[in-house]
């Protein structure tokens, strides 16, 4: 378990293998739900991922790997591409400036 | 974006609504051959395609995948560009069952926003049902097509 605190994300990566699939998927959707809260979301390869991320989120089959590249970073693995329950309870953190356990 | 972008990024002749496959390696083989078609990537990246599979599922629900390369793969990509293979027999993905493939090759970011929109049909039940039961190419450009935001 992760404890994120929503009100100190400033920047959030989407990461996956490539870059250029899943994670332009779900950074998209982010990007929308979280537009008025001042946080950007970027999608980004794994082995890329910016050492400035506030958190990470990414398919479970790459966290070790994104948490080897970011090990300073909190990386939320997710199992659905779309409307993970992890990922909703980060948005709803976010968004409501409070904290939550992933 | 403007119908143009949409076209020039997802050419008519890239929606194949009729596809059939022996398995799920096939259907992204074939997507492989379809981008290699339009001369957005080289023959090299048919095989990135497969071992991005082969190590992670594109499987992302409602009948859908999105087979595509992997970070090395990207060398072989010559611009970005989408392909649409619909299989109405249906591909068995590792148990789900996958009517429709969007095959990706993308150096940059021209194809963010119809991923994006692509996501939002997911995300809708109906919109779905209808990209996977589209019988022309007007009916998933209308789908693929950005919502104005």
């Amino acid at each position: 378990m992760t404890t994120i605190d929503g009100s100190s994300i400033k920047k959030l990566i989407v990461a996956c293998d490539a870059g250029m699939g899943s994670s332009v998927m779900l950074a998209g959707q982010l990007k929308k739900q979280l537009k008025k809260n001042g946080v950007t979301v970027e999608h980004s390869p794994v082995a890329h991922i910016p050492a400035d991320a506030d958190l990470v989120v990414t398919q479970a089959g790459l966290a070790d790997r994104a948490r080897g590249v970011v090990p300073d970073v909190p990386v939320v693995p997710f199992q659905l591409f779309l409307g993970d329950p992890k990922v909703a309870k980060i948005v709803k953190a976010i968004q409501d400036g409070t904290s939550v356990e992933v | 974006m403007a119908q143009a972008a949409l076209t020039d990024l997802l050419q008519e002749e890239s929606i194949r609504l009729d596809c059939t496959a022996t398995d799920r390696l096939d259907a992204v083989r074939q997507c492989g051959q379809a981008l290699v078609a339009v001369g957005a990537a080289d023959e090299t990246y048919v095989d990135a395609m497969l071992q991005r599979e082969q190590s992670v599922s594109t499987f992302v629900g409602e009948g859908v995948a999105i087979p595509h390369g992997t970070l090395a793969g990207k060398e072989s990509v010559k611009r970005d560009a989408l392909v649409v293979l619909r299989f109405p027999d249906g591909v068995d993905w590792d148990g789900n069952d996958v009517r429709v493939c969007v095959g990706i090759a993308a150096a940059g970011g021209g194809h963010v926003a119809i991923l994006s929109q692509l996501a939002e049909i997911l995300l809708d039940p109906a919109k779905a049902e209808r990209l996977r039961s589209a019988t022309d190419a007007q009916q998933v450009y209308d789908l693929l097509t950005p919502d104005e935001d």
